[in-house]
């Protein structure tokens, strides 16, 4: 298939999106609640209708000067423009959470006091790296792009990295005061875990190292206990709460498809 | 407080000084243990070994900083294997992300072993032997758009050079042209690879979750969506150990093995003293 030139982002026709955008959203505002309803579900009813059929609709060969082995249906040449339209609406998800935040961390900051700071810490930080992010990609320019790189690298990512890390400290803690041997059960548990730890590490490893592989008891590796501990049982019980997860999750889809769903944000 | 009590009821800050000292302390030394290679490891190691030539693979660094320990080491392995196997068969890679962050940590570590291994004249280069396309959002919508055309999903890579006219992107139009997913992954949604691109195309996938999220892909790696797969940070190491190389996932496992060996220890130090101060208190009962 014939690549196309990529364009540069349409100034003119973004904001003609984003006016468009604002108004249907402002018409839908309008719309008595009592209308809202069906309107959100025949829309919700029309998306869910589009990606089925287009996945399980049969496909024919449908050839292309670069690619002759090519297949699809009547609505494949869609699929890219509808990836490019979710992506649109994903993007007003964003904006409506940055609202969201710049409401409460604003109401708290008037009003002062305990965690104030850390709202205004909010405050900086999203102006900072909106104007930094905006600015290295308009103008990228050495200095634009260290200072990106000092916030996104250097500060984000290592942020990041020091919350999910002070997890560690935690699980040593929780796991030395849970794992006790109070009945069958956790005895069970305590000695599987055990296992598992010993046999992922190469120290763990060691302990049994010295069984010969020919040996009848080369079994009793704890590598090879571990693995079986994973493959089989594990995987057995990880399979079955699978196949719940997909049968509840298919349920639940089918409910919020057809508009069958109740609850606090499909009835207010 | 007698001993057996404080046994079981360690400060917690004390704890967390151990562990700290744990994991810290075996980074200043420099020592190799040898690990036994679990099947998974050695299964993704061969399916990339027979790889036909100048095939290509496409890389998904699907994780973010918090993860870094893990996956970094689990990205710099199977990279480094990748960059061997432009040498051997001229295999190239596309780095595609789902998280912001997984875009730059995955091109960082590209450029590195890029570099270390141009000094063995390798002659790996960017746009030629591999391509970043960067970070996109929407993975479910976006995969299904890219299995049917590659270059005009896409786009353009993280330089803004137009990827249908990169070198690295020749003979790639569709999901049918793609040789191998390897995901990087520390959640589950790289079952939207295997739903959308590995199953309808049947293209080998290899997989390298966090160790936490290794137990639920058993089942992929069972029914063979999965060609193979690195079990968290020790998976890093046995495929280290298979590229014989020593890296940041030998020097983190070390600490990670003392830290285990700490929390083993903890928890069995804990138990028994339970115990014996049971017995003690049954006795106790008993005599009165």
């Amino acid at each position: 298939m014939p690549v196309k030139a990529p364009v540069g982002p349409n100034i003119g026709m973004i904001l003609l999106f984003a006016v468009a955008s604002v108004v249907v959203l402002g018409l839908l505002m309008l719309v008595p609640l009592r209308f809202r309803r069906p309107i959100i579900r025949a829309i919700t009813f029309l998306g869910g209708l589009y990606a089925t059929v287009e996945f399980f609709f049969p496909t024919h060969p449908m050839p292309t000067a670069d690619d002759p082995k090519a297949v699809g249906n009547f609505l494949t040449f869609t699929v890219q423009p509808f990836g490019n339209f979710t992506n649109a609406i994903l993007g007003w998800t964003v904006g409506l959470g940055v609202i969201n935040l710049c409401q409460v961390h604003g109401k708290r900051l008037m009003k002062g006091g305990a965690g104030s700071f850390n709202s205004l810490a909010f405050f900086l930080s999203l102006v900072i790296m909106t104007c930094i992010g905006i600015l290295q990609k308009a103008h990228p320019n050495a200095i634009n792009k260290n200072l990106y790189e000092i916030l996104f690298i250097g500060g984000l990512s290592n942020l990041d990295a020091t919350m999910f890390s002070i997890v560690a400290f935690y699980i040593v803690s929780a796991a030395y005061r849970a794992f006790r041997i109070r009945s069958v059960e956790a005895t069970l548990l305590l000695t599987t875990a055990i296992i598992v730890m010993l046999g992922q590490i190469a120290f763990g490893q060691m302990l049994t190292s010295w069984i010969p592989k020919e040996s009848f008891f080369h079994f009793l590796h704890i590598d090879l206990i571990r693995s079986w501990i994973l493959t089989i049982p594990n995987a057995a019980a990880t399979r079955a709460i699978a196949f719940g997860l997909g049968i509840g999750g298919l349920a639940v889809a089918l409910r919020i498809w057809l508009g069958l769903e109740r609850g606090s944000y499909f009835d207010s | 407080m007698n001993v057996l009590r404080l046994l079981q009821e360690v400060d917690r800050r004390v704890l967390y000084v151990f562990l700290l000292l744990a994991v810290t302390l075996p980074f200043f030394v420099k020592f190799r243990v040898p690990v036994a290679i679990s099947p998974p490891t050695k299964a993704l190691y061969d399916a990339i070994e027979e790889l036909p030539e100048n095939s290509f693979v496409l890389f998904g660094p699907d994780y973010s900083a918090g993860t870094r320990g893990e996956n970094g080491a689990q990205t710099e392995v199977l990279l480094r294997h990748l960059m061997l196997m432009w040498h051997k068969k001229k295999i190239r890679f596309g780095i595609l992300a789902f998280d912001p962050q997984g875009k730059t940590l995955a091109q960082n570590i590209s450029l590195r072993l890029q570099e270390e291994y141009n000094k063995q004249g390798y002659g790996i280069k960017e746009g030629v032997s591999w391509v970043n396309f960067g970070y996109r959002v929407d993975q479910q919508n976006f995969v299904r758009a890219l299995v049917k055309d590659v270059p005009n999903t896409l786009a353009k890579d993280i330089h803004d050079q137009p990827v249908g006219a990169l070198e690295v992107m020749k003979g790639i139009h569709s999901a049918k042209d793609v040789a191998m997913i390897l995901n990087v992954n520390p959640t589950n949604s790289y079952t939207i690879y295997i739903q959308f691109m590995q199953g309808p195309y049947k293209i080998p996938m290899g997989l390298a979750p966090t160790a936490v999220m290794a137990p639920e892909a058993f089942n992929y790696l069972d029914s063979g969506q999965i060609v193979g797969m690195l079990q968290g940070l020790q998976g890093a190491v046995e495929y280290e150990q298979m590229l014989d190389t020593f890296g940041r996932a030998t020097r983190a496992s070390n600490s990670l093995s003392v830290a285990h060996l700490l929390l083993i220890g903890f928890i069995i130090l804990g138990n028994i003293a339970m115990v014996l101060e049971r017995s003690k208190q049954r006795k106790a009962g008993g005599a009165a």
